[in-house]
């Protein structure tokens, strides 16, 4: 008798074929494959279009050169827009990560009256248009005189509220099916709660907040809405930079700056997956 | 000062003083602390070159290769001159920005305009210095035409023709007159226009309803004229209109001069067919705000005045064919081959609409052409 | 007594004691720095604004002028261009929603039972960078695809399967086709986890009784991801139905829908009080939509929260 792999393998009769995905039917294959398609199709137009040794936005392209390449390594515009992105979104995982998972915690552990509400509340920056947002906040900034208005700070106030409730979700879906009882239990053998919390919670979380802190990256670093009030030409976001670039004349160097984007996709990805099981990323959770 | 000081060190208190700050603040529009505004309104300027001391100034104005040419023929020498820094910003649009802060808050000290948005943003409140106040502190304003100061509010330094850009290799025939726009040729989305909120659309709204149905005031013939132009692609900007045409999406758009024969030197199948019925123009006028730092309302006047130069004003035209307003610039070979002089009323025959009649009635013409796009 | 993993619970009086005693309410604080946060730079900006909706219709005012009247919510619900646009968001996001479940479903259960993790990982790159791409960068991507003369109409029309080009952009359609390309990513996110931690025995209980595929899949395990299912839909509504660069840029500035109208009136009519009055519509709409999501969720989720 075949030993299966693993315990999902549904049992076949024998001459049975098998796909490659064991468990997964084709109807549903085929799908997936649709959903690459339609996730990827742009990605691969835009990683083109940015190789294209022509002037313009043209497919197919008429040759490939990495001169839209260099001139988006060469240029103080683009690069300046990657980077300061890339810091942005550095520092807003940080703290989206930090704040958020601390009221993951508190709104996953115990059933309080109001517990429904406060989730709704951490989740209403999401569904307000970033664009409100980011006037609301760009006028209160003004308004208040604080001097946050056209600063980093500021533009980081607005990212990390719109990264939060994700942080949020992804925390307290690890945090649903992390077993209280074991952290009861280090507490059981003498552990003081911050001790507990450090070596047997948090561990396990550790992928649901990982995942929380790559959304709060990527959110963040494609943000369009919410920076499109809050930048100023010293501190423009890559995507502020791309529209305005876009909005005034088409040059394929802003291609080159998408396919800069998605290689610090490729980049963090890799890294992670070394650090932590991917296969332990626990989906999201909003209630 | 000094215990509101230690209030804003302490943590807690600054809490709560950024709630009540946030409730008062949000009642009045009076910022905390405008000491300099006060010194502000007296700013002058005589012409000459002065060290700035590495302060910023603060410019509003079109990006893309229109930055790229001011940058290299006027602000790479204005910064290293006066010892300054220039925080270009191309985000247009200009207005909700200067509203947002106020007038006391300027976002910008020196500001490129195209009319209606300048009017919008001035009758706002008391945001720009006026004609008296720029021809006192700005040496070459007072070379310029009367009709650069017709605007009341700021400096026209340049204008030039409305015209439609169409594909010479995909329209058949050409077109010859303003109402070939509406040929049966450009049907099924070949024709472009812009967003209400741009000039260009504004322009080509009311030429419609003057051509259409006798006076530019007659809203119901500019309407219908819209309908019957659908379906058409709306770009937000002139440079989205380019790549339109470039990508044959668009065949025949709005546009002005200036845009399509830099597109016909990088060597696009394209011409410009310009407007004869009517000549609408379009105009180019910065403004000082009136209170903005004083340093840098200082280098906003300097630059103004280089701006007003005939030998800037020259250059524009030689790569914009914008037409001078400055009575001593020369007009380059490319427009004055097409006849274009430089006189006191170059700008005869060329129209510009009663914008404050325009802002009045923005409301229902906004509504009612959005309507008409979106079909 | 020792206390025991049995006979310790929370909801009785000497657990109540044991979890004060444990300093279990002490964790209560650490949702302060959030709550306060959230407190100065969401609440108290986004009321203000709120704040200006009761206020007279002026152009170029932003600060409450506390004069309240409802004119601007009677203008919003009379003229058909505004409450059209309500019913369109709506109609779209809930569009969005529903065409995203359909394709990241499949593409989520694949990766959810990828048991190799090389080819889990490469999986999940490939969908982090769908997401990464930039949003005006992606939108200039997908014209070139489904432009009049992008890549799709010309191939079709030199097969000469069409005469005329089909209108996929700058019209609903395109929105449509925008947003459920941005969206997907966080649908299919949301639905892995979930359908990862259906336990496989249950599916093969169903299969051993006799159930078909199919069966088994509607009746056991689509179910059993409805948390995810929900969580994903209610993300891809939220993103949606707020989104204003989609609609402006795949719609060709014609799609209007309410973010738009909101930019319109402020950015363009200086109109802060009308469109604030638009963004409290939506916010509302929107807070509706949360809610029946909570309930569903509540009732849908056994009990699991």
């Amino acid at each position: 008798m075949a030993t299966a792999v693993s315990t999902a393998t549904t049992p076949i009769k024998p001459g049975q074929k098998r796909w490659s995905e064991r468990n997964v039917s084709l109807t549903i294959q085929i799908g997936a494959w649709i959903g690459f398609v339609i996730l990827l199709l742009p990605v691969f137009i835009v990683v083109l279009a940015g190789l294209n040794s022509g002037e313009y936005l043209t497919f197919p392209p008429e040759g490939l050169s990495f001169r839209w390449i260099i001139d988006f390594l060469t240029s103080e515009t683009w690069m300046g827009a990657y980077l300061f992105s890339l810091l942005l979104a550095l520092i807003t995982m940080a703290v989206s990560t930090i704040l958020g998972t601390m009221a993951a915690i508190v709104l996953a552990r115990h059933k309080f009256p109001g517990r429904d509400l406060l989730r709704a509340y951490f989740l209403s920056p999401l569904i307000l248009p970033g664009v409100v947002l980011g006037l609301a906040l760009y006028v209160f900034f003004v308004t208040t005189n604080l001097g946050l208005a056209r600063t980093l700070t500021g533009l980081v106030i607005g990212h990390v509220l719109v990264t939060c409730p994700y942080v949020i979700g992804t925390v307290s879906a690890a945090l649903v099916s992390f077993d209280q009882s074991l952290e009861e239990a280090a507490r059981s053998l003498g552990a003081d709660p911050w001790t507990a919390f450090r070596r047997v919670t948090l561990p396990n979380i550790s992928a649901g907040m990982m995942a929380g802190a790559i959304f709060a990256f990527i959110v963040s670093f494609g943000q369009f809405d919410v920076s499109l009030f809050l930048s100023t030409p010293d501190l423009t976001p890559l995507p502020i930079a791309l529209y305005i670039s876009l909005r005034y004349t088409f040059e394929p160097t802003a291609a080159a700056a998408g396919i800069f984007a998605i290689l610090l996709v490729i980049v963090s990805m890799l890294l992670t997956a070394r650090l932590v099981n991917m296969r332990k990323f626990g989906g999201i959770k909003f209630s | 000062m000094k215990t509101l000081r230690k209030q804003l060190n302490n943590p807690i208190s600054r809490r709560s003083l950024l709630k009540k700050g946030a409730v008062v603040g949000a009642a009045s529009s009076l910022p905390l602390f405008n000491i300099n505004h006060v010194w502000s309104q007296d700013v002058t300027y005589d012409g000459g070159v002065f060290d700035a001391e590495g302060a910023t100034l603060n410019i509003g104005e079109w990006g893309g290769f229109w930055e790229e040419f001011v940058n290299k023929n006027l602000l790479d020498q204005f910064k290293k001159d006066f010892n300054c820094n220039v925080s270009y910003d191309s985000s247009w649009p200009w207005f909700p920005k200067f509203v947002a802060g106020g007038p006391q808050n300027p976002v910008y000290d020196i500001t490129n305009w195209n009319l209606p948005e300048m009017f919008k943003t001035a009758r706002a409140g008391d945001y720009f210095l006026n004609k008296d106040e720029i021809l006192e502190n700005v040496p070459n304003a007072k070379d310029c035409w009367d009709f650069a100061f017709e605007n009341g509010v700021g400096v026209t330094w340049g204008f030039g023709q409305y015209c439609y850009a169409f594909r010479t290799d995909l329209a058949d025939p050409h077109p010859t007159t303003f109402k070939s726009f509406w040929d049966e040729q450009y049907a099924g989305g070949k024709r472009g226009t812009y967003i209400t909120s741009n000039t260009l659309q504004m322009i080509f709204f009311l030429t419609a309803s003057h051509v259409f149905g006798g006076d530019y005031k007659d809203l119901d013939a500019g309407y219908e004229a819209m309908r019957s132009a659908m379906p058409m692609k709306i770009s937000d900007f002139t440079g989205n209109m380019q790549t339109l045409i470039e990508r044959g999406e668009v065949v025949i758009g709005v546009q002005w001069e200036g845009e399509v024969y830099n597109q016909i030197d990088k060597g696009v199948p394209i011409a410009a067919m310009v407007w004869e019925e009517r000549k609408p123009i379009l105009t180019q006028t910065k403004t000082i705000s009136r209170y903005s730092d004083p340093v840098s309302k200082k280098l906003a006047l300097a630059l103004l005045n280089r701006t007003l130069s005939p030998e800037y004003a020259s250059e524009f035209g030689k790569t914009f064919y914008m037409r001078p307003t400055n009575k001593n610039a020369v007009i380059p070979e490319n427009l004055a081959s097409k006849g274009v002089t430089n006189t006191a009323d170059a700008t005869n025959g060329m129209w510009i609409p009663d914008w404050f009649w325009y802002l009045e009635n923005e409301d229902d013409v906004v509504e009612t052409v959005n309507e008409i796009f979106a079909g | 007594m020792t206390a025991t993993a049995e006979n310790r619970t929370y909801s009785d009086s000497r657990g109540r004691r044991l979890r004060i005693f444990m300093g279990g309410s002490r964790v209560y604080w650490l949702i302060l720095p959030a709550f306060v946060f959230f407190l100065i730079f969401f609440v108290v900006p986004v009321l203000s604004l709120f704040l200006i909706s009761l206020d007279k219709s002026v152009a170029g005012v932003v600060d409450p002028q506390w004069d309240f009247t409802t004119k601007n919510f009677v203008r919003f619900f009379t003229r058909a261009t505004y409450y059209e646009a309500a019913l369109r968001s709506i109609g779209l996001a809930s569009m969005v929603a529903i065409i995203t479940l359909a394709i990241g479903y499949p593409l989520a259960f694949l990766i959810a039972k990828t048991e190799n993790p090389g080819r889990n990982t490469f999986y999940m790159i490939l969908v982090l960078c769908a997401m990464q791409l930039d949003m005006v960068i992606r939108l200039y991507g997908l014209m070139v695809l489904m432009g009049d003369n992008g890549l799709i109409n010309r191939s079709l029309i030199d097969a000469g399967i069409i005469e005329g080009p089909l209108p996929l952009m700058y019209n609903f359609a395109g929105v449509v086709i925008g947003l459920v390309q941005f969206t997907l990513p966080f649908m299919v996110l949301s639905l892995i986890g979930v359908i990862r931690s259906i336990h496989p025995s249950l599916e093969e209980a169903a299969r051993s009784l006799g159930a078909t595929r199919r069966v088994a899949f509607w009746k056991i395990i689509f179910p059993l991801s409805m948390p995810g299912v929900l969580a994903g839909s209610l993300l891809v509504f939220a993103i949606s139905i707020s989104s204003y660069v989609v609609p402006a840029l795949m719609g060709g500035w014609k799609v209007v829908v309410m973010p738009i109208h909101i930019y319109q009136q402020i950015a363009e009519m200086g109109k802060w009080q009308f469109g604030a009055a638009i963004a409290v519509v939506l916010f509302i709409t929107s807070v509706i939509a949360v809610i029946i999501y909570q309930r569903y969720a509540a009732v849908t989720a056994g009990g699991r929260t």
